[in-house]
C-alpha cells in the first residue's frame, strides 16, 4: 500500500516546477506517515482510501500551484492540518462514537451551526455562508454536513423501526406519525431557507439529496423519496417564484447563449474550456483556464478539462466512482445499522458534491456552488472531507477486524 | 431479514447514484468530442488569441513570396500593400476579431495548426513560439494591378485560374487599410458605402446580361433550341399586360442566331429562351452551376440569391433570362460560372491558401487543387466559351481584347435599385503557362463594356508582364 500511495506521489510531484518549498516536502512526508500510521493503528482498514485522497489532492494541489500560485502554500498548510485531523479523528474514533448518541444534540448543533453565517456571517461570492474570524474564514456549511450524517444515520438507525411503520395510508403513500418524520422536514426546510437566505444554493442541494438518499437507504421506503420530490418540486416553484436570483440561475442554465459576456460568462468560459481540451486537453499549463473566474475553486474542474482533457475529467470522475464505491463496501461490511449508514452517508457526501459540481461545470445542471472535494482550493472543504474521511477510514478498522 | 434489508436499499442508493454519475461521464464525453470542436472556435472563446498573442504572428505571403502581411520585432503587425490587398490579408485586433487570411488561417499562423490541435501534450512539443507562415496563391502585382485598374470607384475584381481554382487576385473596393482598423471601427463599420465588406464573397449583385452564357447553356442542354435557329428581334419582347423587354439603346437585331444574339448581348432573344425554359429547369441550371451553394475554407462565402422559381410570372422568367428581377449573384459565383467555360465544364473549388510553411521550412499543408461540380459537357462548355470569344472580338467586349491572347468574356450592365446601372464583365484568357478566369464589376458606373472590360485587359496586361 505504501508503494500504491508512493506511485502516486511520484506520479504526481515531479509536474511541479516549482521551487522545492518546505511545505511540499511536509505534505510529501507527511503523507508517507499518515499511511504508514494507517496501517499500523488500522491494520484492516480500507487501504485505497487514503492514496486516492491523496491522488486528488495532489491533482487540486497542481492546479492550484498553475492557477494561483499565491494560493499554493496555503493549500498545501491547509492539506497538512486535514491530514492532522485526519489521524485525530482515526486515533480518538472510539471517543468520538459515543457521541452518536447524543442525535438531538448533533442536529441542534447543525442548525446553529448553519444559523451561525446567518447572523454573523460574511457574504463572499455572493452566497452568505462565511465566517471570518481575524484571518480565518470558515464555512459553517462544510462542518455541519459531518454533523448532519452524523445525525441521520444515528436517528435513522434508532427510529427506522417506526419510520417503516405503516401507520396511515394517503392515496397511495404510506405515512407514518407526523411526528417521526418531522425532523427530516425539519431539515429539508433548513436546507430550503439555507438556499433562499445564504443564496448557498449548492449547499442546500446537497443537504437535501443527503437527507432523502440516507433515509431511503434506512427505510427502503418510496413514499419518503415521493414525499421528498413533492416538497423539492414545490419549494423549486415558490422560490422560482419569488426570487429573482433563483430565476437568473435558472434562465443561465437553459439559455447560456444568450448572454455569453455577461451573467453566463462563467459557465460559457467553462464549456470553452472543455471544448479547447478535448480528447488530449491542451497539456498542463498550456491552457487558458485564467478566463473562468474563481477557476480554483469551483471551476477547478473545468481547468482540469482545459488542460487534460477528457482523459484527466474521466480519470477524476472514476476516482470519486471509486472512493464512492469503497464505502459503500465499507458500510456493507458494518454490523450495526448506524454505522452502515453513516459510512454511506460519508461516501455519499464526497460522490454528490462530486456530482452537483461538476454537473454545473458542464451544463448537465444548473450550476451551484459547491467545492469539489479535496481538489477546490478550501479550508474549510478540506478539512471537513478530512474528517470524513477518516471517520470511514475508522469504520472500515472495526468491522474488518472483527471479520 | 432486515439486514438484507438495508443492504438492498443501499445498494439501489448505489446503483442509482453511480447511473446518473455514467450519465454524466457520457455527457461529458459528447462536450469533450463532439462540441469540442464547435466550442473551441467559438468566436467568443478568447483561447485562440490569448494563445496567439503569446507567440510571433507569422507571415502572410503571395505565390511569389512578396509579404502581404508580417509581424515586425515590436510586435506589430504591417500589411505591405496595405488598402490593395486588404480583401485577401482581413484584418486581427483583440477587440474587432479576425477576417480574411488572418481570420481563416488564424490557427496556423500563430503556430497552432489544425494537425497539431488537442494532442495535448504531444502538440506542446512540436509548436514553437514562432507562427507559421502561410503562402498564398495571389500574386501582389495582379492584386495591385487590379485594384489600382479600379480607381476611385466601389467595385470588385476576383481573378481565378482556371485549371487549379487557385485565386490570384481579390479585390474589393472602397477599401481599409489593415492596419488601422482598430483605430478606425465604428467610422469604418458605419460608412455608407461599406468599406469593410469583401464584396467579392459577400456582395450580391444582380448579374445583367453576364448571366447569359448560363441561360444559352440551358437552352441547348434542354433542346429548347439549337445553334441553327434564327431568332427574329425586333427590338422589344411582348411580356403581356403591357409589359415589355427592350434591348438597350433602342437597338434591333434582326435575323440572329444564338451566337450573334450572345455577342450583341439581345434582350429579346435571352428573354425568349428564358420563358421557353420556364422556372424548373431555369432552377436546375443554376442549380448545375453551383449557384445555390456556397463556399466555405478560406473563401468562405454567402450563396448567390435565387427567386422562388415555382412562383415566377412570365415577366420575372423572362427578366431572369437577362440576369434581372430577383436574381442576385456573388462575383466569385460569377467568376467561377466563367472558369467552368474555360476549363472544359469542370468548375475547381477556389482556394487562396497554397501552403503552410513552419518557421524550419517543414511544409505542414500543401493546397490540391480539387474539383468543386461537373456543370457541363467538354464540347458544350467549348462551344459557350467559344461564343464568348466572339463577344471579346467582334461583341459588346471589344476593350478587354489583349493582342495574341485568346479573351473570351461576356459583358454585363445591370439595372438596380441603388441608382446608376453596375457595369459587369465576365470572362477567362489564355495566358502561356495558365488559363485563367476573373470576374469584375464596377457599381453604379454604367456600361459593363466600356466601364468593366476595360480593367480585364489591365488585369491580363499585369500577369503577362512577368
Amino acid at each position: 500500500m505504501l508503494l500504491g500511495t508512493g506511485v502516486l506521489e511520484l506520479k504526481q510531484y515531479p509536474h511541479l516546477q516549482t521551487d522545492f518549498l518546505p511545505w511540499l516536502a511536509a505534505v510529501i512526508i507527511a503523507s508517507f506517515l499518515v499511511q504508514f500510521f494507517l496501517q499500523r493503528r488500522l491494520p484492516g482498514s480500507d487501504g485505497l482510501l487514503f492514496p486516492l485522497v491523496m491522488f486528488f489532492s495532489s491533482m487540486g494541489l497542481m492546479m492550484i500551484a498553475r492557477l494561483k500560485p499565491v494560493l499554493f502554500i496555503p493549500q498545501l498548510r491547509w492539506l497538512l492540518i486535514g491530514m492532522l485531523v485526519f489521524c485525530l479523528v482515526v486515533f480518538f474514533a472510539k471517543q468520538i462514537r459515543p457521541w452518536l448518541h447524543y442525535q438531538y444534540l448533533l442536529g441542534v448543533t447543525c442548525i446553529l451551526l448553519l444559523l451561525l453565517p446567518l447572523v454573523l456571517g460574511t457574504e463572499i461570492g455572493g452566497s452568505r455562508n462565511w465566517l471570518v474570524f481575524g484571518p480565518f474564514q470558515v464555512q459553517p456549511s462544510e462542518f455541519s454536513k459531518i454533523l448532519i450524517v452524523m445525525f441521520l444515520s444515528s436517528y435513522l438507525a434508532d427510529h427506522r423501526n417506526l419510520l417503516t411503520l405503516p401507520s396511515r395510508k394517503f392515496l397511495f403513500l404510506e405515512l407514518p406519525p407526523l411526528r417521526f418524520i418531522a425532523p427530516l422536514l425539519l431539515i429539508w426546510s433548513m436546507a430550503l431557507l439555507m438556499f433562499v437566505v445564504a443564496k448557498d444554493l449548492g449547499s442546500a442541494l446537497l443537504f437535501f439529496g443527503i437527507a432523502i438518499l440516507m433515509t431511503y437507504m434506512a427505510t427502503g421506503r418510496k413514499s419518503y423519496i415521493f414525499l421528498a420530490m413533492v416538497f423539492f418540486s414545490a419549494a423549486s416553484a415558490f422560490s422560482y417564484f419569488l426570487f429573482a436570483h433563483v430565476r437568473v440561475r435558472f434562465a443561465i442554465w437553459l439559455h447560456p447563449w444568450a448572454d455569453p459576456n455577461g451573467q453566463a460568462y462563467q459557465i460559457v468560459q467553462s464549456l470553452f474550456a472543455f471544448g479547447a481540451g478535448g480528447v488530449w486537453g491542451t497539456g498542463f499549463a498550456h491552457g487558458h483556464p485564467g478566463f473562468i473566474p474563481e477557476v480554483h475553486t469551483d471551476f477547478i474542474f473545468s481547468a482540469i478539462g482545459e488542460e487534460f482533457g477528457l482523459l484527466g475529467v474521466i480519470l477524476i470522475m472514476i476516482g470519486y466512482a471509486i472512493l464512492f464505491y469503497r464505502s459503500i463496501l465499507i458500510a456493507l461490511a458494518c454490523q450495526a445499522d448506524q454505522q452502515k449508514l453513516l459510512a454511506a452517508g460519508c461516501g455519499i457526501v464526497f460522490f454528490l458534491q462530486a456530482f452537483i459540481i461538476i454537473a454545473g461545470v458542464t451544463k448537465f445542471l444548473p450550476l451551484t456552488g459547491v467545492t469539489l472535494p479535496f481538489i477546490s482550493y478550501g479550508g474549510s472543504s478540506m478539512v471537513s472531507g478530512f474528517i470524513l474521511l477518516g471517520l470511514l477510514a475508522a469504520l472500515s478498522k472495526k468491522e474488518n477486524g472483527h471479520a | 431479514m432486515r439486514r438484507r434489508n438495508i443492504h438492498t436499499w443501499i445498494l439501489q442508493t448505489t446503483v442509482f447514484l453511480l447511473g446518473i454519475f455514467a450519465c454524466l461521464m457520457l455527457y461529458i464525453v459528447y462536450i469533450q468530442v463532439v462540441e469540442a470542436n464547435t466550442l473551441a472556435v467559438n468566436p467568443l472563446n478568447h483561447r485562440g488569441t490569448a494563445a496567439a498573442a503569446e507567440v510571433h504572428r507569422g507571415a502572410i505571403l503571395d505565390a511569389q513570396g512578396r509579404s502581404l502581411a508580417v509581424t515586425s520585432a515590436e510586435g506589430e503587425r504591417e500589411y505591405p500593400y496595405a488598402a490593395a490587398a486588404a480583401a485577401v490579408t482581413g484584418y486581427i485586433g483583440e477587440k474587432i476579431g479576425a477576417t480574411g487570411i488572418e481570420g481563416a488561417a488564424s490557427r496556423e499562423l500563430s503556430g497552432d495548426s489544425e494537425e497539431f490541435s488537442r494532442l495535448g501534450p504531444i502538440a506542446q512539443l512540436l509548436r514553437s513560439s514562432q507562427g507559421n507562415d502561410v503562402r498564398l496563391t495571389i500574386d501582389a502585382k495582379v492584386q495591385k494591378a487590379a485594384y489600382e485598374a479600379l480607381g476611385n470607384r466601389r467595385g470588385a475584381v476576383v481573378v481565378l485560374d482556371a485549371g487549379t481554382g487557385a485565386v490570384l487576385a481579390m479585390v474589393s473596393r472602397p477599401s481599409f487599410d489593415p492596419a488601422d482598423v482598430e483605430a478606425q471601427w465604428e467610422d469604418l463599420r458605419q460608412r455608407a458605402d461599406s468599406p469593410l465588406l469583401n464584396r467579392v464573397l459577400y456582395g450580391l449583385y444582380p448579374p445583367g446580361s453576364t448571366i447569359k452564357p448560363l441561360i444559352a447553356d440551358a437552352a441547348l442542354t434542354e433542346g429548347v433550341t439549337t445553334q441553327q435557329e434564327i431568332f427574329d428581334c425586333t427590338g422589344k419582347l411582348d411580356l403581356g399586360n403591357g409589359y415589355t423587354i427592350a434591348d438597350s439603346h433602342g437597338e434591333v437585331h434582326g435575323r440572329i442566331n444564338l451566337k450573334q444574339a450572345l455577342m450583341e448581348s439581345c434582350n429579346v432573344t435571352f428573354g425568349t429562351l428564358a420563358m421557353r425554359l420556364g422556372g424548373s429547369k431555369l432552377q436546375k441550371a443554376f442549380e448545375r452551376f453551383g449557384f445555390a451553394k456556397s463556399l466555405d475554407g478560406e473563401m468562405a462565402s454567402t450563396a448567390p440569391h435565387l427567386p422562388d422559381f415555382s412562383r415566377l410570372g412570365k415577366g420575372d422568367t423572362a427578366q431572369i433570362g437577362i440576369g434581372q428581377s430577383k436574381l442576385l449573384v456573388t462575383p466569385i459565383s460569377m467568376a467561377m460560372l466563367a472558369s467552368s467555360f474555360a476549363n472544359h465544364g469542370v468548375m475547381m473549388r477556389p482556394y487562396m491558401i497554397d501552403e503552410v510553411v513552419t518557421p524550419s521550412g517543414t511544409v505542414l499543408r500543401k493546397a490540391q487543387p480539387s474539383q468543386w461540380l461537373k456543370v457541363d459537357t467538354p464540347e458544350q462548355a467549348n462551344l459557350i466559351d467559344g461564343f464568348m470569344e466572339q463577344v471579346v472580338e467582334h461583341g459588346t467586349g471589344t476593350s478587354a481584347a489583349v493582342r495574341n491572347i485568346r479573351v473570351a468574356g461576356k459583358t454585363g450592365t445591370a439595372e438596380n435599385a441603388a441608382g446608376a446601372d453596375h457595369a459587369w464583365f465576365i470572362g477567362s484568357a489564355a495566358l502561356p503557362n495558365r488559363q485563367i478566369a476573373f470576374a469584375i464589376i464596377v457599381e453604379n458606373s454604367g456600361f459593363g463594356g466600356t466601364e468593366a472590360a476595360p480593367i480585364a485587359r489591365k488585369v491580363i496586361l499585369s500577369l503577362l508582364d512577368i
